[in-house]
């Protein structure tokens, strides 16, 4: 398969069966482009860790194809542009942590002095001359982004960062990849934390059962935004909200507010759209389902399962 | 790209307190019970009626005798532990989960495998050289105690030593990485990696040479034999681990180095397949 060059990811009927008949993914069609944070979400066991370790080549599809960072999963081409943290990061625990990345280093013919730049990017650089083998889970995870950072890479790969994490330590995870994700690189991370994914993630796909069954913005995969709106007189509100978003988008509510399906970028030009046109404005606010709600009905399970 | 593995991999190979752990105890094996026993042997007998037969070994510590005294232990003792360093070099990995840590870099499977290959090969060369050397220094230190003159072979000799013991301390290394690759683990490498060595090969052709010369044909394809085969071409010493071979025709060390050096490549083309088909979760 030829991949889009404004695609960092581009996976067509990925299939993969274990040897021991476990179909841990099913035709998986994927598209990640250039610069976003994609957010993998699914529960345990849908096949997101599965997915990514073919996108690093670490398993062979059993059928389908993709293009990883502008080359076939594993292949120097892909391996170069690629950094990725499959599952538990793991290291090499005689060694410290600046000398498990020196080793990295060694791998990638990246020079030595890359390595202190990265252990400061993940603020590790203190701790870095102790052996890995003391190291926490946070620690080590922190490590593990710093491994996969190594390279410079233009796509990041992080299967379930936070996981083992206290909750201070998620939300300093989550600061780092929200600054990781920032410029050209693209981010693909996987989680079954909705909060996490909503927080970090332009766009979202949900797996379930080695399927993709639902993928787009945060706010499309909860079915469109809606905002509610109760302003007077409601009968001028209604028709400029008509006017400005279409009829088939402004409904009326049993309490008598507006519901109106538009994107929630939105809101504020509407807000001043009623107010300059003499409309007072008592409620403007976000309102649908939550993305927990629509995980559970898309993959059938409790939300963080 | 397998140069980068390479150095990869001699810097992790060569910063593992287990590889200089393993090596020291070979060293201090080789010259506590090669030299300093058999010199104590040698010099005080139990009694004087074993005084004249214990004699003997004293020759076989002086220098002259430094390479069939080093290669003496080469396909027991010293196969040993190389094979607990090929299996530790490889089965560690997966025991850590860093062979998915490893083939996440740059190089692909097929150069990293090639690296650390070449990295066991070079550990192997280091732990020849340690062998030669602290050989030669305690049959140095034998020879002024007793008075006897210090001479060593010839430097051809000593280097044709050099490159026979290499070649058997690579063949169990590379044996215990190969057992490693299949059994994606050391402790089952080592274990059954030492059976062979130490028996099944040699149990099963003892037994089976009974059923006609066909067996003991195909015996002088099998690799313990050979490194035997190799370690006999350099003479033999009297000694306390010294094995004793009854004189009998066997394949040359031509042979030996031939059929060695096919079962390295061998194992090393079955871990490329293995490498390359599996998956790594």
């Amino acid at each position: 398969m030829t991949g889009d060059a404004a695609n960092a990811i581009e996976a067509r009927g990925l299939t993969k069966r274990y040897p021991s008949g476990v179909l841990a993914v099913e035709g998986l069609d994927l598209t990640i482009r250039q610069s976003e944070v994609y957010g993998f979400l699914g529960p345990n066991g849908a096949g997101k860790t599965t997915t990514m370790r073919m996108l690093a080549g670490l398993v062979k599809p059993t059928s389908g194809s993709a293009i990883v960072a502008a080359g076939r999963p594993g292949s120097p081409e892909s391996l170069a542009r690629l950094g990725a943290m499959i599952e538990a990061p793991a290291f090499w625990p005689y060694l410290s942590g600046r000398d498990n990345l020196r080793l990295l280093a060694r791998y990638c013919r990246v020079p030595d002095s890359r390595v202190t730049p990265v252990l400061k990017e993940v603020e590790l650089a203190e701790r870095a001359d102790r052996a890995v083998g003391t190291y926490s889970t946070g620690m080590k995870q922190r490590l593990g982004v710093a491994a996969a950072l190594l390279k410079a890479p233009d796509l990041l790969i992080l299967d379930e960062p936070t996981s083992g994490l206290d909750p201070q330590g998620m939300a300093e995870f989550r600061d780092l990849i929200r600054q990781l994700g920032q410029g050209h690189r693209t981010v693909l991370i996987s989680s079954h934390l909705l909060g996490e994914v909503e927080q970090i993630c332009t766009r979202v796909g949900v797996i379930s059962k080695g399927r993709l069954v639902a993928e787009g913005t945060i706010d499309e995969i909860r079915g469109g935004a809606e905002l509610t709106v109760r302003a007077q007189p409601a009968d001028r509100a209604r028709q400029l909200l008509e006017e400005a978003v279409g009829a088939d988008r402004v409904g009326l509510l049993a309490d008598g507010a507006m519901s109106v399906r538009v994107d929630l970028g939105r809101s504020g030009e509407l807000g001043q759209l009623l107010v300059m046109n003499g409309v007072v404005v008592t409620e403007l606010r976000a309102a649908g389902r939550s993305l927990e709600s629509v995980f559970m009905e898309l993959t059938g399970t409790e939300a963080g399962e | 790209m397998i140069l980068a593995a390479f150095r990869a991999e001699w810097f992790k190979l060569s910063r593992r307190p287990a590889v200089w752990v393993t090596i020291g105890l070979l060293l201090a094996l080789t010259l506590g019970i090669g030299y300093l026993v058999t010199y104590l042997v040698a010099t005080h007998p139990p009694s004087a009626r074993d005084a004249a037969e214990l004699a003997t070994l004293r020759p076989g510590l002086y220098p002259a005798a430094l390479v069939s005294k080093a290669l003496s232990n080469a396909n027991t003792l010293d196969a040993i532990f190389a094979l607990i360093l090929g299996a530790l070099a490889q089965g560690s990995e997966y025991g850590w989960g860093t062979v998915k840590t490893a083939r996440m870099q740059l190089p692909g499977r097929l150069a990293i495998l090639s690296g650390q290959l070449f990295a066991v090969t070079s550990l192997m060369l280091v732990a020849t050289l340690l062998v030669f050397a602290s050989g030669a220094a305690a049959s140095c230190t034998i020879a002024v105690a007793d008075g006897h003159s210090i001479a060593f072979a010839s430097g051809l000799d000593i280097l044709k030593g050099i490159g026979g013991e290499w070649l058997i301390f690579e063949f169990a290394a590379v044996f215990g990485f190969g057992l490693a690759t299949v059994f994606r683990q050391s402790a089952m490498a080592i274990g059954l990696g030492l059976g062979y060595v130490l028996l099944v090969e040699a149990l099963a052709f003892a037994l089976l040479v009974r059923l006609g010369d066909a067996f003991k044909t195909a015996h002088e394809l099998f690799p313990m034999a050979n490194s035997q085969y190799l370690q006999n071409s350099f003479g033999q010493v009297g000694g306390i681990v010294g094995v004793v071979i009854a004189a009998r025709s066997e394949p040359t060390a031509t042979h030996a180095v031939v059929a060695l050096a096919l079962w390295i490549v061998g194992i090393a083309v079955l871990c490329a397949a293995l490498d390359k088909q599996r998956d790594i979760l």
